[in-house]
């Protein structure tokens, strides 16, 4: 039962980085290849439909570590305090840049959240660098090494490429590029790869520190039946918002 | 301030800002559910009209509901270790379940919802309205199994320094479970019915042009309000048949206070809407006079709200867990002040602002009225604002 849990959380972990990373990585491209409004608006209108349904693979892994891995979700979250602190501030205010930016119309209002949503975009992805370099350290070792800070550039860079990736495989050719979904898949491994890598180290000490036997079988009673509805509605939203000419319908709701 | 009064004051402040938006979430999701569902079934403008508007609005707060979400879910490992690594193997249980169970699919569905409109065959999309406000329920549900865990522990032992799950049918049965569980959703539907009713008769008395889009909305509001009140009132009374001795009792007055103010207003309140407004729900949208006394009413539910948690989770001081556990003992150990200071300015600051943002949208949807809607919008809707001021 340890080791499904360990799958569980891994797939958790590694769907957030194939995921939420391209949401991420399009926030970070912003500024980069949306120097128009309305190129902005077409890069969130393009992210727009996924966001719900990729951020909520971290909300479920918090959740997971609190259920499975008691003992260690306090020790993780506190011992990164800090960068926990910054990196939920990054996440609310990519959110709110997200939720917020056509609510009025103006040009200064809307510049001003697309502005969050790159730094949030950014302050995320960096930090997850960073709070993987922590844990390949068993939590031992600060993430303001200069290792931690170089793997936060490459997580950064990783899910830039990616979002690039998702850009041209849901609106080809707009962006400059066209992808095929091979190679969108390709992309999302390739940016899950850090968390797999760590997760993939850290396996024998998860193993050992799971919830007990009772608490797991009551996580698998109550969670394991819905599994395959939470994976239905992801392909749900993956077969609605497939790419086509409408890929950013505008005015999107983001 | 010490540092346990500074953390217990950062819950306090993200728990409060939290739930005054969930609170509304669950009133108004049942509510836009029916709306949709009406115009699934007469496919008429009026329908269609009443779901995009009252849909907007809760949308917009349900964002406010998300982000304050996201620091209450992290917060339980930043400020309270303590409380993990004591009953982590049981109270992570409901908290996983939550994630995992309702919010993951909450969140995903109501992004098909947003996003699906003029996209999905009609009776898929509005599945998924009514797919979220399960899902909405069930993830009330099992926050409210895990707080009433930390009032009441059943269905756990201690063994050596930590807890043990042992029945998890003891933990479904909570008796402080079971009566709170409606109470909080009376009270969610509570304050959408209010909300209905307010933000109608604003529009009812600047004499807009939607007379029976909003005379519709008002009548849907008292019923609500009306059914809310009434369970919440129910299962609040019937709630203190599960309080401990003492819960409320002399050195507890921080508790007591908010309780007995809760209970009052609450009361009265529900008077007013039971035997007043209900029996005058045919003439109300014409009532004139009335219309500023509803609109004044609609803070009223938020503020109740905030005293019946306050109630609760005071009255649990000094535990954390009831008679196990102080919430001394669950704090972080190691967390210093300097910690709690810096992360308390930040998350109030920046979800105070965000709060007040977000509530200044609301009322700016309601001041205009159901016309440039962004929810459900089409191409033809499109650019009202000039598309080329970068």
């Amino acid at each position: 039962m340890e080791v499904i849990w360990f799958a569980v959380f891994t797939v958790l972990l590694a769907g957030y980085f194939a995921l939420e990373g391209f949401d991420l990585g399009v926030g970070l491209l912003l500024p980069v290849l949306g120097r128009t409004r309305e190129n902005r608006d077409r890069m969130v209108a393009a992210i727009a439909p996924y966001v719900l349904a990729n951020e909520v693979w971290l909300v479920a892994v918090a959740g997971t570590l609190f259920g499975v891995y008691p003992l260690l979700e306090g020790e993780v979250l506190f011992g990164l305090y800090p960068l926990v602190v910054a990196m939920l501030l990054s996440w609310i205010l990519r959110d709110a840049g997200l939720w917020f930016r056509r609510r009025l119309g103006g040009s200064a209002w809307r510049g001003f959240w697309d502005a969050a949503i790159a730094f949030g975009s950014l302050g995320l992805s960096a930090g997850w660098g960073m709070v993987l370099y922590a844990a390949a350290t068993g939590f031992h070792a600060s993430p303001v090494h200069p290792l931690g800070l170089l793997l936060g550039m490459v997580v950064t860079l990783l899910f830039a490429f990616h979002g690039w990736t998702f850009l041209g495989w849901r609106s080809p050719g707009t962006f400059g590029v066209s992808r095929p979904g091979w190679v969108l898949a390709a992309s999302a491994l390739v940016a899950a790869l850090p968390a797999l890598g760590v997760l993939g180290g850290a396996m024998p000490y998860l193993l050992e520190h799971s919830a007990p036997a009772a608490t797991l079988s009551v996580l698998s009673v109550m969670v394991l039946p819905v599994a395959p509805i939470m994976l239905g509605a992801q392909v749900w939203v993956w077969r609605t918002f497939r790419p086509g000419k409408d890929a950013f319908r505008l005015p999107s709701f983001f | 301030m010490d540092v346990l009064d500074l953390a217990r004051t950062q819950f306090a402040v993200t728990g409060s800002l939290h739930f005054l938006f969930v609170v509304l979430t669950l009133g108004l999701a049942p509510l836009v559910a029916i709306m949709h569902t009406r115009w699934a079934m007469s496919g008429k403008p009026l329908h269609e009209g009443m779901t995009r508007f009252w849909g907007q609005i809760y949308v917009i707060n349900y964002a406010l509901g998300i982000v304050t979400g996201l620091v209450m879910e992290f917060q339980f490992g930043l400020s309270w270790s303590g409380l993990s690594h004591y009953a982590g193997d049981v109270f992570g249980a409901p908290l996983a379940m939550e994630t995992l169970v309702a919010f993951f699919l909450e969140s995903t569905f109501l992004g098909l919802w947003i996003f699906g409109w003029h996209r999905l065959p009609t009776w898929a999309h509005l599945a998924c309205i009514w797919l979220v406000t399960l899902t909405a329920y069930a993830s009330a549900f099992f926050i409210m199994m895990g707080n009433a865990f930390l009032q009441n522990p059943a269905g756990a032992v201690v063994r050596g320094d930590r807890m043990e799950l042992v029945d998890f049918g003891a933990l479904l049965t909570n008796k402080a479970l079971i009566f709170a569980f409606p109470h909080v959703l009376g009270a969610g539907l509570f304050t959408g019915g209010m909300v209905l009713v307010g933000a109608s008769a604003y529009r009812l008395r600047r004499k807009a042009q939607e007379n029976e889009f909003f005379s519709r909305s008002l009548r849907m509001g008292v019923v609500t309000a009306a059914i809310g009140i009434f369970v919440t009132m129910a299962f609040g009374y019937a709630q203190f048949g599960a309080v401990p001795e003492g819960k409320f009792g002399g050195q507890n007055l921080a508790a007591a206070a908010p309780l007995g103010f809760m209970i009052e207003f609450g009361q009265l309140l529900g008077l007013v809407v039971l035997f007043v407004m209900l029996p005058m729900i045919k003439v109300l949208p014409r009532a004139r006079w009335a219309h500023p006394i509803l609109i004044a009413m609609t803070p009223l539910p938020f503020v109740l709200s905030i005293l019946g948690w306050m109630a609760r989770e005071i009255g649990r001081q000094p535990w954390m867990i009831w008679e196990r556990l102080t919430v001394a003992d669950a704090m972080s150990p190691g967390l210093t002040q300097g910690m709690v200071t810096a992360s308390l300015i930040g998350f109030a600051a920046v979800l105070g602002l965000l709060a007040v943002v977000d509530y200044v949208l609301i009322a700016r949807v309601i001041r205009r009225g159901p016309r440039d809607l962004d929810l459900g919008a089409t191409t033809r809707e499109e650019p009202r604002t000039p598309a080329l001021s970068h």
